[in-house]
């Protein structure tokens, strides 16, 4: 169980903060619990620029990537903080972050009222057309008397309290479970395992079955995540050690939810410029979790040329780049020309097992027009349009760099904002 | 009547502003609507309260009331103005006892009638402590259809159930000022009896 814990204020020092650390250490068998702080966040507008709302962004993808939330709420004036309401605003403003997520509200306060007048009124809010959360009912956590509660090394050590606190979290957890179990997510991730496992099917130049081709996804050195035809993100191969780290709960967002604000004008112009035809392929190199990554976006198109989507492809190339730096490539040609064809394979691969992929290579580029063969001149098609995405390639990355109104290459994937 | 009115929402476009800039406009109270749209979010480990925060404390002391435009947000009072009422209950106290008319707008049916009772139980609250005129509810619903270009309400119904509230509030504020002198006469007494 995953839940992301809100502190409801933006004070320097808060009880309520307390106690979600509390519960963070004191619950870390039966969930993990991540605190996640509303200071940061601009006050709520409106009229906010777009580009400064990564802050919440990254709430919002934290909550998307949690089993329900914790909302720990202080009170002022007999209500809900400004700056927790601010935030509740952020999440409910043209979002449906909270739609559907199993909820728990938990507050502490000085005095005996234990902020239970904020609680109400979150109770209220969450359960507003707009925040649509699912509210555990029942299960006040009113804890009052914070100075004399807490120790002054953060513990809860009032044991009414915490046999209080056990009772009404362990309940949550049950709570959540039963959304998880019938969650979207949950069966999205049935895919790992294909309900019809023996399905096939039919390429021009072979048969693979369901298995085989999830297989193949999740075994090829890049990963690829696509963003259909309707601007959603649609499929991600589950590929161990991704550089970017995906979640199930994000298919089905727009690139605009699925990307950092400040980073959406420069994927709309690469999705833009797929759609019009004027590029087939953008290449962005970075260092990224430490090593040299290539990203590459190519237009999804048909055998017509029909737009189908964009894939991003994503992968470390320092296994090839210290092949070219240990000369792999210049003792190759000495021996045979037809080497440089190869798929890059690691260092320690023996030489058949190499000699065998270029063979296959080599056959389907050597004999295009084959009679026998009705997908050949799909192939050679396909051969060259990745030539063109080569050259393309080199342009894209190019003009990435010259532009200076471009978000850089981090922003982009979101691989800084982690 | 020298009034301030605070609109609750931050927004470029606000139909609860336009309400208050309505009222200033077509009342001869000597009324003014401040700006709210760029006060920073309360924070209490702020050491220095905003001076834009500190000019409103001034307009509202020195005011005969005050008239809230609130608008609503997930069924209760938006961020923006809990905001400024936590600036405004902190340091500085410029509400207590002071006479304050809730109306609001929205572009429903609601007219924003759940923040309003949220935002009476804020303003009543013992840091704020200011005095909420009950008599009447104005919750003006469906907004959009109401005002005109020039900002001028249209609709004769509201403009007469808008000149009632102005008219009861203001006897109201009258009132309440000879019950708060009561009120501290009557307290000055008691601790100089408890005193003895």
């Amino acid at each position: 169980m995953k839940f992301v814990a809100i502190v409801g204020t933006n004070a320097d020092f808060s009880y309520n903060r307390i106690l979600l650390h509390f519960m963070k250490k004191h619950f870390w068998r039966m969930a993990d619990i991540e605190i996640a702080e509303i200071k940061d966040l601009p006050a709520f507008s409106k009229d906010v620029p777009f580009d400064q709302t990564t802050p919440v962004w990254k709430l919002k993808q934290q909550i998307n990537a949690a089993d329900g939330v914790i909302f720990a709420t202080p009170e002022y004036d007999h209500a809900v903080p400004a700056a927790l309401k601010s935030a509740m605003e952020w999440l409910s403003y043209k979002s449906a972050v909270l739609h559907g997520k199993p909820a728990m509200i938990v507050g502490v306060s000085y005095g005996r009222q234990a902020s239970a007048r904020a609680q109400q009124q979150m109770r209220k809010m969450l359960l507003s057309p707009d925040c649509n959360a699912n509210l555990l009912s029942g299960n006040e956590v009113l804890i009052g008397n914070a100075a004399k509660v807490f120790s002054k090394d953060g513990r809860l050590i009032d044991q009414a309290c915490v046999d209080n606190l056990e009772k009404c979290f362990t309940n949550f957890v049950e709570y959540a479970e039963l959304f998880k179990n019938a969650s979207r997510g949950e069966q999205l991730m049935s895919a790992k395992r294909p309900m019809i496992e023996d399905a096939y099917v039919n390429f021009p130049t072979g048969r693979l079955s369901l298995r085989e081709i999830q297989a193949i996804f999740n075994t090829i050195p890049f990963e690829i995540d696509l963003i259909d035809a309707t601007d959603r993100f649609a499929y991600y191969s589950d590929k161990p050690n991704r550089e970017h780290i995906r979640n199930v709960n994000q298919l089905g967002e727009t690139y605009s939810e699925c990307h950092p604000p400040k980073a959406v004008p420069a994927v709309k112009a690469i999705i833009d410029s797929f759609k019009n035809g004027t590029k087939d392929v953008v290449a962005r190199p970075l260092t990224m979790n430490g090593h040299r990554v290539l990203i590459r976006y190519y237009a999804l198109r048909d055998v017509d040329g029909h737009y189908l989507g964009t894939i991003e492809f994503t992968g470390s190339v320092d296994d090839i780049l210290n092949l070219a730096e240990n000369g792999a490539w210049s003792a190759d040609a000495t021996s045979s020309a037809s080497h440089g064809h190869a798929a890059p394979a690691p260092a320690a691969e023996p030489a058949p097992a190499m000699d065998a992929t270029t063979g296959a290579s080599e056959d389907s580029n050597d004999e295009p027009s084959t009679p026998s063969e009705p997908a050949a001149p799909v192939m050679s098609a396909a051969t060259e349009r990745a030539e063109q995405a080569e050259s393309d390639a080199n342009t894209g990355a190019s003009e990435a760099a010259d532009d200076p109104e471009e978000t850089d290459a981090d922003a982009m994937t979101g691989a800084s904002e982690n | 009547m020298k009034i301030v009115g605070i609109p609750g929402s931050n927004a470029n476009h606000s139909y609860n502003r336009m309400l208050l800039e309505y009222m200033s406009k077509a009342y001869e109270h000597d009324m003014t609507v401040v700006d709210v749209r760029n006060i920073p979010l309360f924070n209490e480990s702020a050491k220095e309260t905003p001076a834009a925060i500190k000019e409103m404390s001034d307009a509202i002391e020195a005011a005969d009331a005050v008239v809230i435009a609130c608008p609503e947000t997930d069924h209760s009072v938006p961020s923006s103005l809990k905001s400024i009422i936590e600036w405004l209950s902190y340091q500085l106290h410029p509400f207590t006892n002071k006479p304050v008319l809730l109306v609001g707008a929205s572009t429903d049916a609601q007219g924003s009638s759940r923040a309003q009772v949220d935002l009476r139980d804020v303003m009543i609250s013992p840091g704020v402590n200011a005095r909420v005129f009950q008599k009447e509810d104005f919750f003006m619903s469906f907004a959009q259809n109401l005002f005109d270009e020039n900002g001028d309400i249209t609709d004769p119904s509201t403009i007469k159930f808008l000149d009632k509230c102005l008219r009861d509030f203001e006897c109201f504020a009258i009132a309440n000022d000879e019950e708060v002198k009561m009120e501290e006469e009557a307290l000055a007494k008691a601790e100089k009896e408890a005193a003895k």
